[in-house]
């Protein structure tokens, strides 16, 4: 991880952790048995994060894409997941 | 009553050209969106997206753009639509494809990126255009009526999906209304369409922003999930 997305990373893990339910961390799980959000929670989530991301970033970013669904494994499942996700898709916009 | 901030989609004419002067004439903020340019509405409060509404990364731009102008989003009327009438055994896949595009695509796309946003806010009120076309199963528009039903079938769904969040979603199914949509039909298809109507006339736009008014009145906000058909067609 070179220093611009090292950036990135704190950022948006920062953001993702922000909009969770206090005493969320960087390893908290967010979605899917012992979540910390139901299903319109999530969609909260992943509506405030792409406001934010727009606003802090510049890029008008979709995070319920076909390629998030697609996965194997879920990048809403936990905060290190959705934050490496987001990265990702902020490195190629 | 403030400016409120509406979005209509496909305001170059017809329904969404009248509904944009409508509520242009009603104080509230106007930002449309079609294929052409809005050569019609020149107006301080209203602003013009040239877009596809199938296009995904042209919606989410135009909405976020409408966002960060304007700080909210209180309506969004999805109008943009295309019709094909012809019997189903000589309709191309093409065609098909791009009335789904429009009509379906088109209504979930701006419902899904207005809907992130209403969430957030606590408010706000979607009104997709369905048609008659649907519940009287009219032979020749078959693939126009079940793109419409899709939308129908989705406007009731998303309304139980949002109905904790202070979000309405509503459908109006216009008559025939003289416009360009409907101008290539037959004579005598529209006649046997109005026999089939409570009230046998052609529709207006006022008919149609009567009944938009309704759904978006501050009054309305225990009313979702319901398509309301005018000229006394029912379901």
């Amino acid at each position: 991880m070179n220093p611009s997305q090292a950036s990135s990373h704190a950022i948006v893990q920062g953001m993702i952790v922000d909009l969770l339910p206090p005493g969320s961390d960087a390893t908290t799980r967010i979605f899917g048995p012992g979540g910390a959000l139901d299903s319109l929670g999530l969609v909260n989530l992943l509506a405030d994060l792409e406001f934010r991301l727009g606003e802090r970033f510049h890029r008008e970013v979709v995070l319920a894409s076909e390629r998030a669904m697609s996965r194997t494994y879920s990048p809403f499942r936990d905060v290190a997941a959705l934050t490496a996700f987001v990265v990702e898709l902020l490195e190629e916009s | 009553m403030s400016s409120r901030v509406i979005i209509i989609t496909g305001t170059s004419r017809g329904i969404g050209l009248g509904l944009a002067s409508h509520y242009l004439a009603r104080g509230d903020v106007v930002c449309g969106c079609s294929r052409a340019p809005a050569a019609e509405l020149e107006h301080e409060r209203y602003s013009h997206f040239r877009l596809d509404v199938a296009d995904e990364a042209a919606v989410v731009s135009m909405v976020r753009t409408v966002m960060r102008r304007h700080g909210r989003i209180d309506a969004l009327v999805n109008n943009a639509g295309i019709a094909a009438m012809n019997h189903a055994l000589i309709s191309p896949a093409s065609v098909a494809r791009a009335i789904f595009e429009t009509n379906f695509h088109g209504t979930f796309l701006f419902s899904r990126e207005v809907g992130k946003i209403m969430v957030r806010q606590r408010h706000g009120r979607i009104v997709n255009l369905s048609t008659v076309a649907t519940p009287l199963q009219l032979e020749g528009e078959s693939l126009y009526a079940a793109s419409k039903a899709a939308v129908e079938s989705f406007t009731r769904i998303m309304a139980r999906e949002l109905g904790s969040s202070g979000v309405t979603v509503n459908a109006v199914g216009p008559t025939p209304i003289p416009t360009d949509l409907v101008r290539n039909v037959a004579e005598e298809k529209i006649a046997a369409l109005l026999a089939r109507q409570a009230i046998r006339r052609l529709g207006r736009i006022d008919d149609v922003a009567n009944v938009v008014d309704f759904f978006l009145s501050p009054g309305s906000g225990f009313v979702t999930g319901q398509v309301l058909y005018l000229g006394g067609v029912s379901s």
